[in-house]
């Protein structure tokens, strides 16, 4: 394989502990060839230093609160790295998973199916030049 | 629809909404597709392997010779009777019904309080005062930057509680001599400051301690395997905390459950059945060991307080209903044979169940009532001493008032429309129950033993191995869904929704963290600063040594010292966990 | 990761301080082939001040994540600058890796004056070793004074890449005398300051003395410091981080630092060599001559010694 694998960060934006969701899609996108780099449970402005310094081509937030939380982490990434593509899962209620689909984020809420994951994370960094 | 604006009647404006303004438009029955089932059409063409969930294989029938010889030598013990599976009272829910008993608390305390009295008003017969978990995890105050930076989840997940005066808001007008109450403090390095609280609301109340039941938790499941936190001490100290709750309830507070061991959260994070009873007989054993190497108070005081234990009920329905029958013969079979007890007033294990959260689904919410109903059903059948029901509207929000309103109306329906509380372990007597029912012992020993030969369950949580265990089998389950062995309506299968009524889950209010912020700048401004400093350097001295910490801690309370203050202390002296997973 | 702009400009940007520069360089680093060569003379060119390197090394559990979070904490109080590069395995089957390090250093989390990469095997064995150098060469080149390898495990790649550093920390715990017994890939040859983390168990007394048994007969063994830490609460930390202060001073004044410097030189030439040639060797066997050189040794027109100095020489002319 001559191409570098893509990076993908995971994050979770509220301070919730659980971590079975996040470590199932972790290994899901390991084992399609994915790096996945967790940075745990991060504010907005630890999740941007993290996206740039791994230099990572997708973030992925897991969301457990308040969709606003999560909100402000898209915000301040999209201001940093404007190209880099996000996506999210977790506990939202329908309203809050079209508000975030509205500003151009994917939501996987429970239930959503790995492939499905894993296709979207193939989909959002293909076209990141190598 | 965003309901985060809406401070009042929550539930006429979903009635509202429901019945009126978010009915979608009907599809004329000619103009629908067949639905088509996604991906898999013909389940019967598959070869399946008949198991319980958690890997037991099943017979296509059950006669007596499957049961073994060991188990049926026990079989007709009577219930209330050693070895107590077949129920922990003889006469069952003749003379007590199972206590209704749900999971609720967001917002300012008042808004807990509100929703507490709701619940009791609609039947329940306990209740749960949960507090917010972002700053009761990590005892954090809300003007700590890691809840700053997130401050509308504040009071999103339980009321935020910063000190003796928010507690005692919460409790107001509730009835906490005649009701059992749940302190909260589910996560171990909180259990403390939310039980020293509680009692120290009761204290000024005029209660006298020593008749005041309740429940604490300060669940090592929760805090070191299902939830791993930034920040927890590590477990030594928690295991000292938990005995220190335990002997100073066995000396203040007799008809308090100090601790419950809750096998939820492992269950909830992937381990199976016989994992649940192993793990969760380990847990108790490292109590029990700590007590006796102590001699502070007598091993079946603390068995007793022991108790009380928690367990999850999911789908397998049978399989379920025989872990609590399980959970009973096991608890029996440990204190006889590790401890030597047999007083049948502290071999009965008494058992509260919440139904599976994690069942729940996103997806055509409205199911997850049938699935509410299904598990609390499991519970039921194997005769539970407390239930609390999810709401449907789980996977979506903390659970709305009718979401939380139909979660006591399924136990209600259990308890007065079905004749189930006639007949004690009606289940009894099934070949096939008592075949599994032995099965579930026999693996669930092992899985002990497991746990033993590694040093014990603390040692188990500190290495990862019990996490890596959770994790094998949700990776099972994924794959299972992912190959279609594991249907699940609504997700995997059956897409289709045409339900009229859209679930918009609930976010709480709008004001916990600004009124939250207040009120810490008050209690600091208003309190007795010498005192609170005192009882702060006393409680880190008590920390430091070996004495038992709920003095300190009541005094603490009492001189209104706040959860952040706590926590420093913790931090200060105990350091934090070494977690083994990343997260 | 886009590599529209020309690697100099990148490189110009990463030396005035640019962190995203620096994060794009190091995936070029990691990326390997062509552009990590270029990328390697351009930081060759740049002659910055050397950083000082340190290899963190030991079995996984001994809690080298939380330890190096710990130094971080230290190093910064000394008002010290300081990157890390925490390198975890790739999966061997599909190329993924979950790298989990930064998790465990949120108190660094943003920090201006650390900066935290996490890195993957990718199953290049002697390439790891080679973007792992070329990663501190590019962090010296940005500025970086101090650099914190971190590799999990007690492998050959892990001993390799260690050594890659100026100065290695072994970390233990106690009761893992079976660990110094076996000795594996010659950890405790390598090691310069050990550490009994987790000091808080049993068996502290008993590990110290199966290490000093084992390096015993190492010259200059009775010099090399065994510190006991408990990274969860920052015991032993300071004292740690005072001793990799002194050692790597000491190793500069007495010259051994450019002995070994020269000696990993050598080491990497050698490894990046042998990783160019393994190519080409391929390449050439399964070129049509290669092919057509097999055939001849199979029908025994050729003998096995002659067909190598042919292949020898088509490597060497192509």
């Amino acid at each position: 394989m001559t191409t570098a694998p893509k990076r993908i960060l995971m994050a979770k934006t509220g301070l919730d502990g659980h971590w079975r969701g996040p470590t199932i899609v972790a290994r899901a996108l390991r084992d399609a060839g994915f790096e996945v780099i967790m940075v745990g449970m991060v504010t907005a402005d630890e999740v941007v230093r993290a996206a740039i310094d791994e230099d990572v081509d997708l973030v992925g937030l897991n969301i457990g609160g308040h969709v606003d939380v999560a909100e402000r982490a898209i915000a301040a990434i999209r201001e940093a790295r404007p190209e880099l593509p996000i996506f999210c899962g977790g506990v939202v209620p329908p309203w809050a998973k079209k508000r975030l689909e509205e500003k151009g984020v994917e939501v996987y809420p429970p239930g959503s199916q790995l492939p499905e994951i894993v296709d979207a994370a193939r989909r959002l960094t293909r076209w990141q030049a190598d | 629809m965003n309901f985060s604006g809406l401070k009042g009647n929550y539930f006429l404006l979903f009635v509202n909404k429901s019945f009126l303004a978010s009915r979608r438009p009907a599809t004329p029955v000619s103009a629908r597709p067949i639905p088509q089932v996604h991906g898999r059409m013909n389940h019967d063409s598959r070869p399946r392997r008949w198991n319980t969930v958690s890997g037991i294989p099943l017979k296509s029938f059950y006669s007596a010779e499957d049961v073994p010889a060991e188990h049926r030598r026990i079989m007709d013990a009577a219930p209330g009777a050693a070895p107590f599976h077949r129920g922990a009272y003889a006469t069952g829910y003749r003379t007590k019904a199972w206590r209704i008993f749900q999971l609720s608390g967001f917002g300012k305390p008042e808004d807990e309080n509100e929703r507490i009295k709701f619940l009791l008003a609609n039947g329940e017969t306990g209740f749960l005062m949960e507090h917010d978990r972002n700053t009761a995890d990590h005892c954090y105050n809300v003007d700590h930057p890691d809840v700053l930076a997130r401050r509308e989840d504040v009071g999103l997940t339980g009321a935020v509680m910063q000190s003796v005066r928010d507690i005692a808001i919460c409790m107001d007008g509730l009835p906490i001599e005649s009701t059992y109450g749940h302190a909260g403090g589910a996560v171990v390095q909180h259990a403390p400051f939310a039980l020293a609280g509680y009692w120290t609301v009761a204290k000024r109340r005029g209660l006298d301690l020593r008749t005041l039941a309740g429940t604490g938790q300060s669940d090592f499941f929760l805090t070191y395997l299902g939830c791993v936190t930034k920040q927890q001490i590590p477990t030594p100290a928690g295991l000292r905390f938990n005995a220190d709750i335990m002997e100073f309830c066995s000396k203040h507070l007799p008809r308090w459950v100090p601790v419950s061991i809750a096998g939820y959260n492992g269950a909830d994070s992937g381990l199976n059945a016989f994992q649940e009873l192993g793990a969760l007989f380990a847990n108790a054993v490292e109590y029990l060991d700590e007590i006796k190497r102590r001699g502070s108070m007598s091993l079946e005081e603390a068995a007793r307080g022991c108790g009380g234990v928690s367990f999850r009920m999911s789908m397998d329905i049978i399989e379920e209903a025989c872990k609590l029958r399980a959970a009973r013969l096991m608890w029996t079979q440990l204190l006889e044979r590790r401890y030597g007890i047999t007083n049948p007033k502290v071999a009965n294990l008494r058992i509260h169940c919440v139904t599976a959260g994690s069942m729940m689904t996103w997806q055509q919410p409205l199911n997850n009532i049938v699935r509410g109903t299904l598990m609390a059903l499991a519970g039921v059948l194997g005769g539970v001493q407390s239930l609390g029901v999810s709401g449907y509207d789980e996977a979506l929000s903390i659970p709305s008032e009718h979401a939380h309103q139909m979660s006591v109306r399924i136990q209600q329906v259990l308890q007065n429309e079905t004749n189930l509380a006639a007949v004690t372990d009606p289940l009894g007597g099934s070949y096939y129950v008592e075949t599994l029912t032995a099965q579930l012992v026999e693996r669930a020993w092992q899985f002990f033993d497991e746990i033993e030969q590694q040093g014990g369950f603390l040692a188990t949580l500190d290495s990862g191995w019990l996490h890596a265990r959770a994790a094998e089998n949700q990776h099972a389950e994924f794959m299972a869904q992912d190959s279609g062995e594991r249907v699940v309506v609504g997700v995997t299968d059956f897409r289709e929704d045409i339900s009229p009524y859209e679930v918009d889950g609930f976010m709480g209010v709008d004001d916990a963290f600004d009124v939250a912020i207040a009120r810490l700048e008050e209690v600091r401004r208003t309190r007795g600063e010498r005192r609170a400093g005192d009882a702060l350097r006393e409680l880190e001295r008590v920390c430091r040594g070996s004495d038992n910490i709920m003095p300190a801690m009541m005094e603490a309370l009492d001189a209104e010292v706040t959860l952040g203050e706590v926590g420093d202390v913790w931090r200060g002296v105990f350091g934090d966990w070494n977690t083994p997973i990343q997260t | 990761m886009s590599s529209a702009a020309p690697l100099q400009e990148l490189f110009d940007r990463g030396r005035r301080g640019e962190r995203g520069a620096l994060a794009r360089l190091l995936s070029v680093a990691e990326a390997g082939g062509a552009q990590a060569a270029q990328l390697d003379a351009l930081c060759a060119a740049a002659a910055a001040p050397r950083a000082r390197s340190i290899g963190i090394t030991g079995a996984p559990g001994a809690g080298k994540s939380t330890l190096t979070a710990a130094l971080l904490g230290v190093a910064r109080n000394a008002d010290q600058r300081a990157a890390v590069l925490a390198i975890d395995p790739s999966s061997p089957l599909t190329g993924g890796a979950i790298l989990g390090d930064r998790v465990r250093m949120h108190q660094a989390a943003v920090d201006e004056g650390v900066f935290i990469r996490s890195m993957a095997s990718r199953g290049q064995q002697g390439g790891l070793a080679q973007a792992a150098s070329l990663g501190v060469r590019v962090l010296e080149a940005c500025g970086w004074p101090w650099i914190l390898l971190e590799t999990v495990g007690i492998g050959q790649v892990e001993v390799e890449i260690s050594g890659r550093a100026d100065l290695v920390v072994v970390v233990l715990n106690p009761g893992w005398g079976d660990e110094i017994q076996a000795n594996k890939a010659g950890l405790m040859e390598v090691a310069d300051i050990f550490v009994i983390n987790k000091a808080d168990r049993e068996g502290v007394a008993q590990t110290r003395r199966d290490i000093e048994g084992a390096i015993a007969a190492r010259p200059g063994g009775q010099q090399i410091p065994v510190i006991e830490t408990i990274a969860t609460r920052g015991e032993g930390v300071p004292e740690l981080w005072q001793a990799i202060v002194e050692r790597h001073a000491a190793l500069d004044a007495s010259g051994e630092l450019a002995v070994r410097r020269r000696a990993r030189i050598a080491a990497e030439l050698e490894s990046a060599a042998l990783s160019a040639l393994r190519g080409r060797l391929a390449a050439a066997m399964a070129a049509e001559e290669g092919v057509r050189l097999r055939e001849r040794i199979a029908s025994g027109d050729c003998g096995i010694h002659e067909g190598v100095a042919t292949l020898l020489g088509n490597i060497v002319r192509d």
